[in-house]
């Protein structure tokens, strides 16, 4: 009996077995399957995160090309001189945004617009092609900075309000149209730097209506200028570093008149207009960086030679009828014709000029800084002999026809021609020596934002007076109906003040 | 009366100890950033240094040669730590904004590592192959004496004093664009010790877990590892110094830093942590 029961439980287990064994295999089966299914499902969207990954990288990898830079300066002046209306107001400086894009290694293109209110001017548009073999040489074509230390140091980086009167005579805009090869070997501290540019970009040429007649983005004339820069920076060990430079402009522009002066108003010669007349110029410059109780530096730059002024020549005819008579049968007409030929004379003036800046860093966030610098526009002129005329060639030829209809009624004619030549040029502010003292504190909230205060007095050179005591040279402005007269016999009030505040990015 | 002196008591015990906090002398800060390749050191170094100086704080950031450059420009570090010198264009910034070249100080020396995978049967590259290599002209192991399999690039990001540094000494030239950036030379030695055809460039102090791969000048000469007696000799053709840079000559705590760096102590744990010491 008991092994009946025995046998019947081994048997029922078997079949138990023959039940459960399969179909846990076919679990287990399904369960590996679901699995396999589970991990390739992940494997496959790792695999896409990883091409999504490369994507993402290989996009952030061309933004890393781009970069994109500016600053916004806004500012209250109050101006101390009388002609000068309003005498104080805010505005925009600078609105600048600068984009560099780097598509290659050595390749770089730069864009920099100012979006000043006052309209849109386009400032940087250049390329730089930059030697992958000696990493020495670099090739910049377009509208780029001329070289010169205080042109290309940026006004968001400078210690005063603007750059100094000479600079800013001899490089209106600071940026030129042009081409420049610029070699920086990377062992030696030495920086040449070598452009040549139309010569004449934001210059005011004017005709004798005194309208500019500068054309925008190409040339005036046929004559391109030569401009180089050579910089070599000396290491003082701990003290500092001492940066010196020779800098030459090499360049012609066409007179536009028939008549050249020289620089003391005398006649210089007679020529064609389109003929090339000088401007040519050298500097020195150093820049000492001394490290004494935090940072400070001496910074001179010194300028002399010949910028010729154009001039301009136009003639025009007016024709009045002065008189008309009717006697009997007799009608007698007189016209007088004036033919003016006008001449303002070119000009090849001496010039110097020059700048030293004193700077002290206190602490990381203030900075103080001083700056002298003067402009002769004229060495050749003292401030006596402004405003007097040296220079008057005019002639005048007058004419006369009478022409008698004799018919009936008799018509007489009589026409009087007169022809002038004016060609004249008397000195003036052109040629007055400006000194200016700049005051200038810096306060450096972040290195992105900064005030500035600053306070420029300007000295002009003192003119002579003429046989009544009356002053050579008088400037008249209306202001609010008002005449103003600044008068240059004296040293008459032309301080600034400036407080800036500036952004950076 | 017993009460209000003991309220009197209670005050006086607070103002003293309110006093007490006010008028404690503020501890020091100095701000130490810049290359990953020096953080370890200059960490050890904080470490060891504010425990004999309490009044001192020294805080000790990464993020790579580049960026901590840029901080000392910027005014939001006292001292830069590179693994490469200053640039002429990064020595013209300072000079526009602080009027100072900067004060550049070598605080140790370090052999640029190459590191490969340990099953790697290469042991040595010349510098040529090298630049080969991490410039993509050479892509498989078998081109330089290996075994036939792909050459998988692993380098630092370009805010990296070290990758500057290699690409101007060894690749001279661009990096292949199949080389992977990765943020620290800790994180390449680890993809190299994961990936069979890895290799990757660092200091000497990360090595850990990788096959050091011994360097040669050109093909003829003989192939060096990065130690102390190869450096110290000038055999070891990839080496350089590591830097501390400051803005102006070094005053005050940022100077007794500097200086207890450059002394014994400091100089011993820069052998300590892998590098070779100056002094």
């Amino acid at each position: 009996m008991i092994k009946k029961a025995q046998i019947t439980i081994v048997m029922l287990g078997l079949v138990c077995l023959t039940i459960i064994v399969p179909q846990a295999r076919t679990y287990a089966q399904a369960k590996n399957d679901t699995l396999k299914e589970a991990v390739t499902t992940l494997r496959d969207r790792v695999t896409g995160m990883e091409e999504r990954l490369a994507t993402a990288e290989n996009n952030l990898e061309k933004l890393t090309k781009i970069k994109l830079s500016g600053y916004i300066q806004a500012q209250w002046q109050r101006f101390e001189n009388p002609a000068v209306y309003p005498a104080n107001y805010i505005s925009l400086r600078r609105v600048r945004f600068k984009v560099q894009y780097q598509p290659v290694e050595g390749v770089v293109f730069v864009l920099q617009p100012d979006f000043v209110p006052s309209g849109f001017t386009l400032k940087d548009a250049y390329v730089e092609l930059h030697d992958p073999w000696l990493k020495t040489f670099s090739l910049w074509a377009g509208q780029f900075n001329r070289p010169n230390y205080e042109v290309e140091y940026s006004s968001s980086k400078r210690e005063v309000p603007e750059r100094s009167a000479v600079i800013r005579a001899l490089y209106p805009g600071e940026r030129a149209i042009g081409a420049k090869l610029e070699v920086t070997p990377p062992s030696v501290p030495l920086r040449f730097q070598f452009a040549v540019f139309n010569g004449n970009d934001h210059r005011v040429i004017k005709d004798v209506n005194g309208d500019d007649i500068n054309p925008k983005n190409k040339d005036f004339d046929n004559y391109k200028d030569l401009m180089g820069r050579l910089t070599y920076n000396f290491k003082l060990g701990n003290f500092g570093g001492l940066d010196v430079g020779l800098n030459g402009y090499y360049g012609w522009m066409k007179s536009n008149s028939t008549t050249v002066l020289n620089s003391d108003y005398t006649l210089f010669k007679n020529v064609t207009v389109g003929k090339s007349i000088d401007r040519h110029w050298v500097g020195g410059e150093m820049q000492l960086y001394m490290d004494i109780l935090g940072g400070m530096a001496i910074k001179a730059e010194y300028m002399m030679g010949i910028n010729a002024y154009p001039g301009a020549v136009g003639s025009f005819s007016v024709a009045n009828p002065v008189q008309t008579t009717l006697a009997n049968d007799t009608l007698m007409m007189t016209y007088l014709t004036t033919n003016t030929q006008q001449i303002n004379p070119a000009i090849c003036r001496n010039f110097m000029g020059g700048y030293v800046y004193l700077i002290k860093n206190i602490g990381k966030r203030n900075q103080f800084a001083l700056r002298w610098d003067f402009y002769d526009p004229n060495t050749k002129l003292k401030g006596d002999q402004i405003g007097v005329v040296k220079y008057e060639n005019g002639t005048s030829d007058i004419q006369t026809t009478t022409t008698i209809d004799g018919s009936n009624p008799v018509v007489v004619l009589n026409e009087t021609t007169k022809n002038i030549v004016a060609n004249s040029l008397k000195s003036g502010t052109s040629d007055v020596t400006y000194h200016t003292l700049t005051f200038a504190w810096n306060y450096f909230f972040t290195d992105n934002l900064r005030i500035q205060v600053a306070y420029e007095i300007p000295f002009n050179e003192k003119v002579g007076v003429d046989a009544s005591g009356n002053s050579n040279l008088v400037k008249k402005y209306t202001v609010n109906d008002q005449t103003v007269d600044n008068d240059y016999s004296r040293v008459f009030p032309q301080n600034v003040f400036t407080l800036r505040l500036q952004a950076k990015f | 009366m017993k009460k209000s002196r003991k309220l009197i008591g209670i005050l006086a015990v607070l103002a003293i100890a309110v006093a007490g906090v006010a008028f404690a002398p503020a501890p020091k800060k100095v701000t130490v950033k810049g290359s990953d390749t020096m953080v370890i050191l200059s960490q050890k170094w904080a470490e060891v240094f504010m425990k004999s100086h309490p009044d001192i704080i020294i805080q000790v950031t990464g993020g790579g040669s580049g960026t901590g450059i840029s901080a000392l420009i910027n005014g939001a570090t006292d001292i830069c730590n590179a693994s490469r010198p200053m640039k002429k264009s990064e020595i013209e910034k300072l000079k526009e904004r602080y009027n100072t070249l900067g004060v550049e100080i070598p605080c140790a020396k370090d052999g640029i590592t190459v590191y490969i995978n340990k099953k790697n049967p290469i042991n040595e590259l010349s510098i040529q192959q090298l630049s080969d290599i991490f410039s993509g002209k050479v892509t498989n192991w078998k081109q330089v004496g290996g075994s036939d399999s792909p050459i998988k690039l692993y380098g630092r990001e370009n805010s990296s004093g070290t990758y500057v540094f290699f690409q101007e000494e060894v690749v001279k030239g661009d990096y292949a664009p199949s080389c992977q950036t990765l943020p620290g030379t800790a994180a390449v030695v680890n993809a190299v010790i994961k990936d069979m055809n890895g290799i990757g460039y660092g200091g000497a102090a990360y090595s850990e877990g990788v096959k050091i791969c011994k360097v040669k000048k050109d093909a003829n000469s003989s192939a060096y590892e990065a130690n102390s007696e190869n450096i110290k000799k000038g055999l070891y053709p990839i080496s350089r110094y590591l830097y501390m840079y400051t803005r102006n000559r070094p005053s005050g705590e940022i100077k007794e830093f500097i200086d207890w760096t450059l002394g014994p102590e400091g100089q011993k744990m820069v052998t300590e942590v892998g590098y070779f010491p100056v002094r």
